[in-house]
């Protein structure tokens, strides 16, 4: 188990910039996930440290040791691939054996640590079976099978629950928590999906188009203190509003043209969050209250006419239009059969929240 | 895999009344004649007249002349022609299909490149290479390697030389094709496991490129058995092949009877040798 540090890894694939100047730290022992939209080069980041693609600059280091130019085959890291790459001419036995076969480990250990690897992943009934007669949920887990049998350093997972239905991902999702837990191997989770990335990883980074990254740090931190506009974004759903920061004594607000004067937290010690300065304000939709009354106690409001409703079921989607014809969304739980108060197409409503609950962000 | 039954139904007929063209083709001028030749093989005859229905004598006279000589002579041709192919189309497909990446389609049109030639103008050809005062001859002269030019011109070697040329893209674009019909996330799941590029090669490339290699084998195995146009040429007909024993047969001596039943006999032989390499096969795959 050691940490793997990426030290400004540049990547061109024809001439086209990939990856440039990248620094990343992955801590070991934790579930790290890779979260970006699809060409962010997080798989091209993910092969570097494989050893599938090589840097055009920079350094890679698995603890002290420097791997940047090691064969794959000397990397104490494995890969589960995203279709898998199971060997269709082994059964699951010899697939999940193949690296200690290489090895020349002896039989009869050989044979005690497949069983041990197929029980934790719940497959020491398929042991003969061959590839093709498992499920994709089952393939799933011979491919990890394989690659945690020889205890490596760092498991890469790239898109591994791509291929699957939203049930079965839902439910490997937690076996996958629960194996890393077993194991305390560094797991590296590529995605461009924020639901697995947040639940999975212990601590994640966030990848922009331009194969740079945005913020690392935890789910919760990511989420609820997004530092770029792109994440917010990105990373759930926001409405971002332009405003003009004024900041007097500990007090600051957000003024915005047409709609009025907003609370809001002054973050630390920020250039671009000056007096005067121009800034977004980022709400969640979870975050703002709905109702036609006027309420007390929250630091914000907002007035609006409904213009579209999307009901989720566990949730109701509200787009408000403002006065200035800018949207605001607005995410409600459904937590009553009958709610006491109706709100229906072009009412006219109010939006609460705290100034807590608003993230300021670099125009 | 399973189509709509309703629609795999109508294509079946529509496909038989495409394909019956063909299949009268081949009845009228292959199994009809190969039938004939069959019959024929058994009858005895005087000066065309037929004496006698259906007798051994035309099999029992080539035991008499044992012409098996000639048949092992055949059989060893086709089965180290094909495994000389095949240890020289191996490399060649790999690094084609997994290797090479830029000119790819140049290399493959170099190789495809004697299908345009007439068979015959490619083996006319390697006169002029192998000739006493050819250009391989010369130029081993000019290095210095021999000092007196090599008799290869008229000699089995001249066959095997030009025929593992001639058949070599025929065991090269099978290996070639089933190769790169492998996931090359296998290979890289291999090396990630710890395999060195040899290791993957055994344990990986080669199972998975084996039905290109049993396709490239039969490919070359068969042809190479009845082959009469090298032997005579480069060969310089001295030595009978199983082909050059047929034409004989047919075209010098016009015993068209014991023609038939020694092509029928060679026939037997070589199904039997493509059945025991093909066995051969089933087992190396399991």
């Amino acid at each position: 188990m050691r940490e793997i540090k990426l030290k400004n890894i540049k990547k061109i694939f024809n001439g086209e910039i990939v990856l440039d100047g990248l620094n990343l730290t992955i801590p070991k022992g934790e579930f790290f996930a890779l979260l970006g939209p699809s060409g962010s080069g997080k798989t091209t980041l993910l092969r570097l440290i494989a050893g599938f693609e090589k840097a055009d600059a920079g350094s890679i280091f698995l603890g002290n040791q420097d791997i940047t130019s090691l064969p794959i085959n000397e990397r104490r890291v494995n890969t589960v691939f995203q279709n898998y790459a199971l060997f269709p001419h082994f059964n699951v036995f010899d697939n999940v054996a193949y690296s200690l076969k290489i090895k020349k480990v002896k039989k009869d250990i050989i044979e005690q640590k497949v069983i041990n690897v197929l029980k934790k992943v719940h497959l020491e009934r398929h042991i003969y079976k061959e590839i093709h007669q498992l499920s994709g949920g089952q393939q799933q887990r011979v491919a990890l099978a394989r690659a945690v049998i020889n205890e490596p350093d760092v498991l890469l997972l790239d898109e591994p629950l791509a291929a699957l239905d939203l049930k079965l991902r839902e439910k490997m999702l937690v076996e996958l928590i629960d194996l890393q837990e077993v194991l305390k191997t560094t797991f590296v989770y590529v995605t461009h999906d924020q639901f697995e990335a947040l639940t999975v990883a212990d601590r994640m980074a966030i990848m922009n188009s331009e194969g740079e990254i945005e913020q690392v740090g935890t789910p919760k931190e990511i989420y609820e203190f997004p530092q770029s506009s792109f994440v917010a974004r990105f990373v759930g759903s926001t409405n971002l509003i332009k405003g003009v920061l004024r900041s007097e004594d500990n007090k600051s607000s957000i003024e915005i043209p047409d709609l009025g004067s907003f609370e809001a937290m002054l973050p630390k010690k920020r250039e671009w969050a000056c007096n005067g300065c121009s800034v977004l304000m980022s709400v969640r939709p979870e975050k703002i209250e709905i109702s036609k009354k006027k309420l007390e106690g929250f630091s914000n409001c907002l007035e609006g006419t409904v213009d579209s409703i999307v009901y989720h079921g566990r949730s109701t989607q509200y787009h408000v239009a403002l006065k200035n014809g800018s949207m605001i969304h607005v995410f409600e739980q459904n937590e009553e059969h009958f709610p006491q108060e109706v709100i229906d197409y072009d009412d006219n409503v109010f939006m609460y929240w705290q100034k807590e609950n608003v993230v300021l962000l670099e125009k | 895999m399973k189509k709509n039954k309703f629609e795999s139904e109508g294509s079946k007929e529509h496909s038989f009344a495409v394909a019956l063209p063909a299949v009268l083709w081949q009845i009228l001028f292959l199994y009809l004649p190969l039938f004939f030749l069959i019959y024929i093989s058994f009858v005895k005859t005087l000066d065309y007249a037929v004496l006698k229905n259906l007798t051994l004598q035309n099999y029992k006279t080539l035991i008499d002349f044992s012409y098996f000589k000639i048949i092992s002579r055949s059989v060893a041709l086709a089965f180290f022609n094909s495994l000389f192919c095949l240890i020289l189309a191996y490399p060649i497909a790999y690094f084609l299909a997994l290797r090479v990446k830029r000119l790819k389609n140049l290399f493959i049109f170099l190789l495809v490149l004697p299908f345009w030639t007439n068979f015959l103008v490619q083996a006319y050809a390697w006169f002029f290479i192998l000739d006493n005062n050819g250009i391989l001859n010369k130029f081993l002269l000019k290095v210095g390697i021999i000092s007196s030019p090599l008799h290869i011109l008229n000699t089995p070697l001249a066959i095997y030389i030009v025929m593992l040329f001639c058949y070599l893209p025929f065991m090269v674009l099978p290996i070639y094709s089933s190769m790169t019909k492998i996931d090359k996330y296998l290979l890289e799941a291999s090396s990630d496991l710890g395999a060195t590029s040899w290791q993957t090669l055994g344990h990986v490339t080669l199972p998975l490129s084996l039905s290109g290699i049993r396709n490239g084998f039969f490919l070359v195995l068969i042809p190479s058995f009845g082959e009469f146009v090298i032997p005579i040429l480069l060969g310089g007909g001295k030595v009978m092949y199983v082909g050059s024993m047929i034409s004989y047969f047919f075209l010098e001596t016009k015993n068209v009877f014991l023609g038939a039943a020694f092509t029928c006999f060679s026939g037997f032989i070589l199904i039997l040798i493509a059945l025991i390499v093909y066995i051969l096969f089933r087992k190396l795959g399991k």
